[in-house]
């Protein structure tokens, strides 16, 4: 249930204000963020969580060759471990583009990478006190903004359940200032993903749960009713600039990712409830106030597919939906984003979480690992990276990375790089 | 390693003599100035080795909170005893540590751990300042390496410099010092003086209403509650520190046909769930043979030791596998006269009327210290 940080969203905003370029890219970060991909990207990095009995069993950030011209097409060009296990999970680039920050839910470590040569990643900073200094726990969404890094992290440190808050830090990594998840109006403190529409100054963001339960087994978790009770229920709508929420909406389930339409008209933004199947859409009513509505069911909810990842094109006709648990990727036609609709499904294997669209809509990438505890045991837990190029009508496969075959581990959080990004950067 | 047990045995005598003779009249409340032995109301007096060594209280709770003396600095013993969850956990039926691995059981409430006989629902400790070494190195629980290591972590952390020596007679940290300290502050954790105790101790006549008195009836009479859940004439610790066989530890291990959970996928929204459609994203469950794997007698299989119920209504989930949420289970597990079992029964059905059963549940209620529930926070 990751939140790659790519609501296309982001770019929209940018396409729609800046001179009309073809951009590519992933599917946008944060709207903030600045020196886009141009065409094809170079590099993919999955931020891949080391593994007990695979390898160095450590942490690590995997770069892959995904341009097609390269002789090491498909290939892993180059892994950098950190050290141990922390239960490594997403990633976030500054608003330049140059540094990746990516964290670890369970030992809060924040690994801050330097791209400039992305060819090779090389962790410059490592913060180790963002629990100290916060009192948060659990690291999750690193969502850029001008200079700045906002960090949703999912629990705190007295009671590992699921009261945290907001960090804000500076792009130097200094805290510059911590907001909780209101209690109050409904509010029920949870946290999990952040999306901004810098045009309307609005944020949400989404609830999950704490350290206790995203870090048990699943199997376990789902057998106990006092653990099934400890998942939000929440999306707030925020006044961006005051940081001062203005509406809590009542979206029951787990709602986690957050996909703003991208398109400068639109006012509305989409997410799917993990336990629940739907998918809820967070739309300005007539009268101007934000409402939240369920506008669908995903696959059978009482066989709990468990929506993860979800990924909106650029023109916010279609959104792709990851379940986890059947394996399975889905296709909705979002035209009507009041009634979206499966057109296309595929069995990708026996679990799949993240998945990566360019901004051309037509490469998408899909890796394999919720939580280290979630994911499936045995046979079942398959870990890959698989590309496919999308036409519109089926997914075809390009290339596929078994990562314990390469020793590497789980794969999670995917992020593009590409080699002119360098140049742009001027160093 | 120096003995804990300090004092000649004649020491304790007389001072637990001198205890009793002050706590007749004092309160916790007004538990100041020299009254160093005074325990809460409904309490028994702390025996020598049981009362904690003042100077050594705070250190041990600066221990007890510290999250680096996990191997990754994520866990403290808080963090699975947390203060504001009855010093247990109200957020899962069995205990989570290191790298979220799974317990076998739910973690105790520490509340007058002082007092145990034994420690852990099988027993298989008898001292807290030994006790406490079973988290520190177990894998599965806070998973440091050696004993050393953390000694030396310890040393290495500035703002314990001179803590050690400052109280331990210039003994630094070491294996006796750590668990000396941590048993000071955990025989700290007393809780009494409930409305319970203000009406049966105190003689306070208004401090239960009529249906909790009639709880009272049926935890002492009907629902012979109080054959394993001791209350005396002076104080009551609400149990015979002895061990029993409930069926819950049999269930579990032998199991009952195909299970199926009721999953609340949203507040009041459930559905039913096969175990073994689950199979595929369930670890192994460890297997649990109770006070059996201390003394391999065939009787103990599955036996637990009978926990206090002070603070009881804090510390949810109930067992010692957290199996039983809310109050109203137990009393509906006990009505039932537990689960089915291949042993001797301990338990036999209760045939306990609607009311009685409310009532007893109202009596549970009654327990709870009021500074320990100005603690709690109900999760949201
Ligand atoms: C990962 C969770 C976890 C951590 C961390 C933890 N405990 Fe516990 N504790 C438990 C569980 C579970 C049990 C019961 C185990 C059993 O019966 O086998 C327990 C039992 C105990 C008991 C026995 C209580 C009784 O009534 O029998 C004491 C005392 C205790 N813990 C103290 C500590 C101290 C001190 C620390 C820190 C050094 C600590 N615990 C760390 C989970 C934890
Ligand atoms: C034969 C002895 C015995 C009798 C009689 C008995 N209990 Fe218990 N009780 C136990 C034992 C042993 C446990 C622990 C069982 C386990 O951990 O699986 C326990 C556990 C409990 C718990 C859960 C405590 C916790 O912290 O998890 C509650 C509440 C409780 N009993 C209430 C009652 C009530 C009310 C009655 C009368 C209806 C009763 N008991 C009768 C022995 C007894």
């Amino acid at each position: 249930m990751k939140k790659l940080l790519k609501s296309t969203v982001c770019m929209l905003a940018m396409v729609a204000a800046g001179p009309a370029v073809t951009l590519a890219d992933e599917t946008c970060n944060s709207p903030f963020t600045s020196a886009l991909i141009k065409g094809q990207e170079d590099f993919l990095h999955v931020w891949t969580l080391g593994e007990v009995g695979v390898g160095d069993e450590s942490d690590k950030l995997v770069t892959i060759d995904v341009q097609p011209n390269s002789p090491t097409y498909g290939k892993v060009v180059h892994s950098v471990s950190v050290g141990g296990r922390g239960e490594a999970h997403h990633t976030g680039f500054t608003d330049d583009r140059r540094f990746l920050w990516a964290g670890r839910l369970d030992d809060n470590k924040i690994f801050v990478f330097d791209l400039i040569d992305p060819s090779k990643p090389k962790v410059v900073k490592t913060i180790t006190d963002f629990v100290d200094k916060t009192g948060f726990v659990g690291p999750h969404t690193f969502y850029a903004t001008p200079g700045r890094m906002m960090i949703q992290a999912l629990s705190n440190k007295d009671t590992h359940d699921g009261q945290t808050g907001i960090a804000v830090y500076n792009n130097s990594g200094e805290l510059v200032s911590v907001h909780k998840m209101p209690l109050e109006n409904g509010g029920d403190g949870y946290g999990y993903d952040i999306g901004i529409n810098p045009a309307m100054n609005v944020m949400l963001t989404s609830s999950f749960t704490g350290w206790t339960n995203y870090m048990m087994d699943m199997g376990q978790m789902v057998k106990d009713p006092d653990a099934m009770k400890k998942f939000g229920k929440s999306m707030i709508m925020w006044d961006y600039k005051s940081m001062k929420p203005i509406k809590t909406m009542e979206v029951p389930g787990a709602p986690l990712e957050i996909r703003w339409s991208l398109k400068p008209e639109d006012n509305w933004a989409i997410t799917a409830t993990a336990l629940t199947s739907k998918l809820w859409l967070v739309k300005q009513d007539e009268k101007g106030e934000w409402q939240a509505k369920d506008v669908g069911t995903i696959g059978d909810p009482s066989k709990i597919p468990l929506p993860v990842d979800i990924s909106i094109s650029a023109d916010a006709k279609g959104l792709w939906v990851n379940t986890f648990l059947d394996g399975t990727t889905r296709y909705y036609d979002l035209t009507n984003p009041e009634a979206p609709k499966e057109v296309y499904s595929k069995k990708m294997g026996s679990q799949v979480n993240m998945v990566s669209l360019s901004f051309d809509g037509k490469r998408v990438y899909f890796t394999t690992s919720l939580l280290a505890n979630w994911d499936k045991k045995g046979e079942d837990n398959e870990q890959w990276l698989k590309a496919y190029d999308w036409d519109g009508k089926q997914l075809v496969e390009k290339f596929s990375v078994d990562f314990h075959a390469e020793k590497l581990g789980r794969a999670h959080h995917m992020k593009f790089s590409a080699k002119t990004k360098a140049a742009a950067l001027g160093e | 390693m120096r003995r804990k047990r300090r004092l000649p045995l004649a020491v304790p005598i007389c001072t637990s003599v001198l205890t009793i003779l002050l706590v007749g009249h004092i309160w916790p409340n007004s538990a100041s100035g020299g009254a160093d032995d005074a325990v809460p109301l409904g309490l028994p007096p702390l025996e020598a080795h049981q009362r904690p060594v003042k100077a050594q209280v705070e250190l041990g709770r600066k221990l007890f909170f510290d999250r680096r003396l996990a191997f990754n600095n994520t866990n403290s013993c808080a963090m699975c005893h947390i203060e504001s969850q009855g010093l247990t956990s109200n957020q899962s039926a069995r205990a989570i540590g290191m790298e979220g691995r799974s317990l076998s059981r739910n973690a105790p409430a520490l509340y007058n751990v002082a007092y145990q006989d034994t420690l852990f629902h099988d027993g298989r400790e008898s001292d807290l300042a030994q006790q406490a070494w079973a988290p520190l190195l177990s894998p599965l629980e806070m998973a440091n390496p050696s004993i050393g290591h953390v000694v030396d972590k310890i040393r290495s952390f500035e703002d314990y410099r001179g803590l050690f020596e400052a109280v331990f007679d210039g003994h630094g940290p070491s294996m006796q010092t750590i668990g000396d300290a941590l048993a000071s502050y955990q025989r700290t954790l007393l809780s009494g003086n409930s409305r319970f105790d203000k009406w049966y101790y105190g003689k306070q006549d208004d401090a239960l209403n009529a249906d909790e008195k009639a709880g009272f009836e049926v935890f002492m009479g009907k629902g012979q509650c109080a054959t394993c859940h001791t209350v005396g004439e002076k104080s009551a610790l609400f149990t015979d520190h002895k061990f029993y066989v409930t069926g819950i530890g049999y269930y579990n291990a032998i199991g009952a046909g195909s299970r199926v959970a009721k999953v609340e996928l949203a507040p009041g929204y459930f559905i039913d769930m096969k175990y073994e459609d689950m199979k595929s994203f369930s670890a192994p469950r460890i297997n649990d043979i109770g006070r059996f794997a201390v003394t391999l007698d065939a009787k103990d299989r599955w036996a637990y030791k009978t926990p206090s119920l002070r603070n009881i209504e804090l510390t949810y989930p109930y067992m010692h596998d957290g199996s039983l949420s809310t109050l109203e289970d137990v009393v509906a597990f006990y009505d039932k006269g537990g689960l089915e079992h291949d042993g001797e029964r301990a338990l036999q059905p209760l045939h306990l009327a609607e009311k009685e059963k409310a009532d007893l549940v109202a009596f549970l209620r009654t327990l709870t210290t009021a500074e320990d529930q100005a603690k709690h926070e109900g999760y949201r």
